[in-house]
């Protein structure tokens, strides 16, 4: 729904094309507040603006945003903005925040759209130059995140001084702002969902001071460990998980799934042949042709011969024994013949 | 001439493809005069843009477990709600319709299970013949004797794998006393059993009909959980056990044999011991793995008294861990949050910061590692200011996903998150963490049938606290009696619920649902029930419905029905007579103040001002008189003044004036 939305803003803008029609969109969105998680590609720049002009300020400023729009390279594209903010400050703060820029100096129309944001406030060159500060201060940290180095981000963080409010100097975790390494320079934000709550609180769960003891490490260091044997230990930790959980099926068919797993069942769709797959890899001519078993060891004329043949015919009807249990059938009347052979002779039926 | 090439031209037209294809060997063999039209033609054809033969993809060929199709049709099947549980839909006398009777027949059938396994397993010799088609091995007996009697690594294999300890470990020193050495993987799964059953024999999980008795009444004990009778033995390391001593014995000692040691005396309890055997190994300059570490981290606390002593050990075992180049896993910081739940004020802070660890490591927090953050911050006594803040982050932090268990502990989360959700009165909450439960498989993670009961407990009392009664009454009978079976609690919770948005009218039919669930007998329920009927009058419908329940009520007191009889208290007593009276039930409501005096209890003074208007309404002298002397028989201090009102407003005769004012008189002078 957050893509529809968003794809809807667009065309919006890309109808109009006017930043009115883009301040209208923006506070549509306002309305809606929902959590949107997903990737914006948006430019930072863009992000900027977009909140600037959330705020609902005089048609002066929209003038400037259209001019700053017009100058733009990239695609307009308009995230879901933040409902209420407590004060423009913070808002900028997050306006600055959320935008990032690709080189090391801050980007010129940064500094553009922060004067042109200062301007509305009325200390205008304190507000200005606390913008440009923010900037260059989140410019540094990113830096440092992106090269992945935690401990210059702690030294930057310490030189920095504290400001009003705590929630600024937080270092922001990789997951929330990442490069972009085509050079494409936009990179994906978190959007600002509209309850602050989400805003402020996701950045306390996860985003507090690290235990700072472990590393994560890259794949290549990493090799999978050899797969152990399941130890005694596994087995028992496996069996209370098993007994913790509510296993019972809540259904029919969820009785079957168990019964399936532990072997019980068919399998669905049937295969008639399931559980005979040794079967299949032996040929037919080994079921049905078994003379050529009745060449050595028995007479080649006579009743025996005749017996033999009939068991042979018989054995190549029977489809449930195996070729090993044929040939072991034939094997035992051949043995037992050739124990008889002293009462066959006397017979005179043994003819060799 | 022209028909023909005309119509070999239109036929070469539709099949060009065909007869270019064919068209060099055609040229090759024959001269035909039209083969000029035919070229002409195929130039034609070959302006045409050709189509290419398209590459034809075959797509690879899917393969489904072997549970697709079940599992496809099991999505098509939603809950019913007002169905028992599947595994009672058998024989409607036998569904359950309390919790007891529900703990019962699950017990019931699963020591039905285990006893027909025993019988399979210890006598084999009459099961040995095999229908089935393919062979299904979980059917047939299995091997639970020893089969091998040599002194031999074969058999000291086979009796490892059959758990038992002592005849392991005897035929282990038969064997070093024989010279012939074990293999270092025999040692190690030696150890290991040894260890992990502290050197005594696992309790025999399919055993005969009186250990399940036994566990049954253990489990009915402790709240009906389904449990081994080995769960309740706390077992103990004891002193110079086996374990040790071969441990001492073996020429080598290698990670897995110190970590089987190890872990088993944390499992058993010897903390400090295990702790000097990691400094021993340490001194031997030995690396240990991730499992000695879990272990070490969760004993922790049980070696340290301070907290900070106890955080500063926690730390130090992390930082060996990292020295050491073992990679931690998502159990050890579920070690390490369970232990901060011991270390007091540290845990906020240091919860937090091992919760951004884990994120930084890229190990995906489980649900116990949220329940433990959780329990640092929300204590179950003191209140939080109505302060949801953490909780609404995790469950934004959820919202969606669906979990496997992948810690014994995460069950406990959603009690311990409906418990705070309790705690701060927040119903949004409760209702986001309803929707994480009903995502996915997500149900199964609320545990047996102890910890659901639970959750749904104070989901529902969160319920009557908070909600109107038409949205209390829907979750009610999603909820009852297909997944939770409510206490004496719950219902009184109902029956407030019910009381403050004034649906009284909806009392008997709750009757019948305490009835079916079998609290009937509880006598403070049916107190509040009574006095809440009891308390105003209401419309006609109304009250013959609660005239006819308290006549129900009756019957449960006076064990009509063969349930124990309760005793008869005051109040009830009071209330179902003057809810006969509203009802115009005269005669029962006579015959329930004869009953005040069998059961030597004292009605009150309203109901006998209420007795004495409907008698007047009735027009019933008689009567009046009678109740005047029932009441000078109770001694009541209002009999003078029922007295003087009968005087005034009846008609007696001149037997009853003398009697009447007699007591009229007698209640006069003060004592």
């Amino acid at each position: 729904m957050a893509e529809q939305r968003e794809d809807s803003a667009v065309l919006k803008t890309s109808e109009g094309g006017a930043a009115p029609q883009g301040g209208v969109t923006v506070e549509q969105e306002v309305g809606k507040p929902t959590q949107v998680k997903g990737d914006v590609a948006k430019s930072g720049k863009e992000s900027l603006l977009g909140l600037l002009g959330a705020m609902k300020v005089e048609v002066t400023n929209k003038k400037k945003l259209k001019n700053l729009k017009a100058k733009q390279r990239y695609e307009p594209a308009v995230k879901p903005n933040p409902a209420a903010l407590e004060s423009t400050i913070s808002m900028f703060q997050k306006a600055t925040a959320e935008s990032s820029a690709h080189s090391e100096t801050l980007d010129p129309d940064l500094v553009a759209a922060a004067s042109a944001a200062a301007s509305t406030l009325p200390n205008q060159s304190q507000a200005e130059s606390e913008l440009l500060r923010q900037l260059r201060r989140h410019e540094a940290v990113t830096e440092a995140q992106r090269k992945g180095d935690m401990s210059n981000l702690g030294v930057i963080i310490a030189d920095m001084k504290v400001g009003r409010r705590p929630n600024r100097q937080n270092a922001r975790p990789a997951n929330q702002i990442r490069f972009d390494d085509d050079g494409q320079g936009y990179t994906h934000d978190r959007s600002i969902t509209a309850e602050l709550d989400g805003v402020r609180r996701r950045r306390n769960l996860f985003s507090g001071k690290r235990l700072g003891i472990f590393s994560p490490t890259t794949d290549e260091d990493k090799t999978p460990p050899p797969p152990a044997k399941p130890t005694i230990w596994d087995v028992d930790f496996a069996n209370h998980l098993v007994l913790s959980t509510n296993q019972m099926p809540r259904n029919g068919f969820e009785e079957m799934i168990q019964w399936t797993r532990e072997g019980k069942l068919w399998q669905y769709p049937v295969n008639n042949e399931a559980g005979l797959e040794e079967e299949a890899s032996v040929p037919f001519h080994e079921h049905v042709f078994l003379e050529k078993h009745l060449e050595e060891g028995f007479p080649s004329q006579g009743p025996v011969r005749h017996f033999m043949e009939l068991v042979v015919s018989g054995l190549s009807k029977n489809p449930y024994v195996t070729v090993q249990q044929k040939k072991e059938h034939i094997a035992w009347f051949r043995d037992y013949f050739q124990q008889k052979t002293d009462i066959l002779q006397e017979a005179d039926v043994y003819l060799n | 001439m022209a028909a023909p090439v005309r119509h070999v031209g239109h036929y070469i037209n539709k099949n060009s493809r065909f007869l270019l294809n064919n068209l060099d060997q055609l040229r090759g063999h024959r001269g035909f005069g039209w083969t000029t039209a035919v070229l002409q033609q195929s130039a034609t054809a070959e302006k045409e843009p050709t189509e290419s033969t398209e590459a034809i993809v075959i797509p690879r060929k899917k393969t489904w477990s072997k549970e697709a199709v079940l599992e496809a049709l099991a999505s098509t099947v939603n809950r019913d709600p007002t169905a028992y549980k599947y595994q009672f839909q058998d024989d409607p006398y036998l569904a359950p319709r309390t919790s007891a009777e529900f703990k019962l027949f699950s017990l019931s059938q699963e020591s039905g299970r285990s006893a027909a396994k025993y019988f399979i397993n210890s006598n084999p010799k009459f099961f040995t013949k095999d229908f089935a088609e393919p062979h299904i091995p979980c059917l047939m007996p299995e091997k639970v004797s020893l089969l091998l009697e040599e002194v031999s690594e074969e058999a000291l294999k086979e009796r490892i794998s059959l758990r038992k300890v002592k005849a392991a470990v005897d035929m282990y020193d038969q064997l070093l006393q024989a010279g012939t050495g074990v293999s270092m993987e025999t040692t190690h799964d030696l150890l290991d059993l040894i260890c992990l059953y502290s050197d005594r024999e696992p309790v025999q999980e399919g055993g005969p009909e009186t250990e399940d008795v036994e566990s049954a009444e253990e489990a009915n004990r402790s709240k009906g959980r389904i449990r081994r009778a080995s769960d309740f033995l706390k077992t103990i390391w004891r002193e110079n056990n086996n374990a040790e001593r071969i441990f001492n014995l073996l020429p080598e000692r290698d990670t897995h044999c110190y970590s089987a040691l190890i872990r088993g005396m944390i499992r058993h309890g010897a903390y400090v011991k295990a702790f000097d055997m990691y400094t021993d190994m340490l001194n031997n300059r030995m690396t240990a793995d991730v499992r000695i570490f879990n272990a070490l981290i969760s004993g922790a606390p049980e070696v340290r008294e301070k907290y900070n002593e106890r955080w500063d050990l926690i730390a130090e075992l992390l930082n060996q861990m990292n020295q050491q180049k073992v990679q931690p896993n998502l159990l050890t910081f579920n070690s390490v949050l369970k232990a901060l739940r011991r270390c007091g004020s540290l845990a906020r802070t240091q919860a937090l910061h091992t919760l951004s660890e884990m994120k930084a490591l890229g190990i995906a927090p489980s649900l116990a590692s949220f329940d433990h953050t959780l329990a640092a911050f929300y204590k179950a006594a003191s209140p939080t200011q109505g302060q949801t803040d953490l909780l609404q982050e995790v469950m934004s932090e959820l919202a969606g996903s669906s979990f496997t268990c992948q810690d014994p502990d995460d069950v406990l989360f959603f009690s311990n998150v409906m418990r705070i959700c309790l705690d701060n009165k927040d119903i949004e909450l409760a209702y986001r963490v309803q929707s994480l439960v009903e995502a996915g498989e997500n149900w199964r993670l609320l545990g047996d049938s102890h910890q659901q009961t639970i959750y749904y407990g104070r989901f529902f009392s969160l319920l009557c606290m908070m909600e109107h009664i038409d949205v209390v009454l829907k979750w009610y009978r999603k909820l009852i009696p297909s997944l939770y079976y409510p206490n004496v609690q719950g219902m009184r919770d109902l029956l407030q619920a019910l009381d403050t948005d004034s649906r009284l009218d909806l009392l008997p039919t709750i009757w019948k649902d305490i009835q079916l669930l079998g609290h009937a007998n509880k006598s403070e329920l049916i107190e509040e029930l009574l006095a809440l009927m009891a308390r105003e009058t209401h419309s006609p419908e109304v009250q013959e419905s609660f005239a006819v329940c308290a006549l129900d009520v009756k019957s449960v007191f006076n064990g009509d029905r063969g349930t124990l009889s309760l005793e008869w208290s005051t109040s009830a007593l009071c209330h179902i007579t003057s809810l006969l009276l509203r009802a115009k039930r005269t005669q029962e409501a006579w015959e329930m103040l004869q009953l005040f005096k069998a059961k030597n209890r004292v009605p009150s003074e309203e109901l006998m001002n209420e007795f004495l208007l409907e008698c007047h309404a009735a027009g019933a002298p008689d009567r009046a008189v009678e109740l005047v002397q029932l009441s000078a028989a109770f001694c009541l201090p209002a009999t003078p003044r029922l007295a003087q009102q009968t005087l005034k407003d009846f008609d007696l005769t001149d037997e009853q004036r003398a009697a009447l004012s007699e007591l009229e008189s007698a209640g006069e002078p003060t004592d």
